[in-house]
């Protein structure tokens, strides 16, 4: 009976760190230059934006340094579709050399 | 007592900063006229949902979302939606008109002050969209860029309720 609670929770364990690793693995952090945030709430639009599409995790946007950190599952999304969305927000994602 | 001191000052902040207005409050009235001469009353609008949409010509994301304003308004007319323009911080009419122009906005735009903004939101971001439901309350107030999941929880379920002829 011991061994069997014993190894119900090592394979529970197992289970729940392959999930963990599969996740972390499918999350992505990326960091997009934008152009055209002048003013201090400017960014307001863009973080919104992004925190709404499907598969960003979370998005920091900056005015100041003019860039976007995003999180996101690449299960669901791509830099590409993320680009988008950033211009539909009336900015420029910045194309970065070589893309 | 420190800390309930605290408390108090993250409250009162955080509600300055949100709004002037509550949810659920009468709208404040105004009566100006438009870019083309038009007399534009709130009170005209009774009974109608009424997005009050503060913007600039030089703001980005509010120039990004006025066709999709245009677009709705000529999609949801019939079923009582009414979009008004605010343009805020105060702009030259010319410039203001012809930009409408060009983008061949269907709604009345309104040349705002700064008085006329804060009695509606003291928040500074731009575009902010007022929502005003069929009795004249504010039913939400929709900060940055209207997204179209926003139109169809906060907006779409008010111009279905009563809509006119229905």
């Amino acid at each position: 009976m011991r061994n069997r609670i014993i190894s119900l929770v090592v394979g529970s364990v197992m289970v729940m760190a392959l999930c963990v690793i599969t996740a972390a693995a499918f999350t992505k952090t990326v960091t997009i230059k934008v152009e055209g945030m002048k003013c201090a709430k400017c960014s307001s639009s863009v973080s919104k934006a992004l925190k709404a599409t499907e598969g960003v995790e979370d998005a920091q946007v900056s005015s100041d340094k003019g860039e976007a950190v995003i999180k996101y599952d690449d299960q669901k999304t791509n830099e590409a579709k993320l680009r988008e969305v950033i211009n539909g927000t009336g900015f420029k994602a910045v194309a970065e050399p070589g893309q | 007592m420190k800390l309930l001191g605290i408390v108090f000052a993250t409250v009162l902040i955080t509600f300055s900063s949100a709004s002037v207005l509550g949810q659920a409050s009468k709208a404040p009235q105004f009566e100006l006229r438009d870019v083309n001469g038009r007399t534009v009353r709130l009170s005209d609008y009774q009974g109608k949902v009424v997005l009050i949409n503060f913007w600039a010509t030089w703001c980005p994301p509010c120039r990004a979302e006025m066709p999709d304003l245009v677009r709705r308004q000529r999609e949801f007319r019939k079923k009582g939606l009414q979009i008004i323009g605010i343009t805020y911080p105060p702009e030259n009419k010319d410039r203001v008109r012809r930009f409408a122009r060009s983008l061949k906005v269907n709604y009345p735009i309104i040349l705002g002050t700064r008085q006329l903004k804060v009695r509606f939101s003291s928040d500074e971001t731009l575009p902010l969209t007022i929502v005003i439901d069929r009795d004249g309350k504010v039913s939400n107030i929709i900060v940055g860029i209207l997204l179209p999941k926003e139109f169809d929880e906060m907006i779409k379920p008010l111009l279905m309720k009563n809509a006119e002829g229905g």
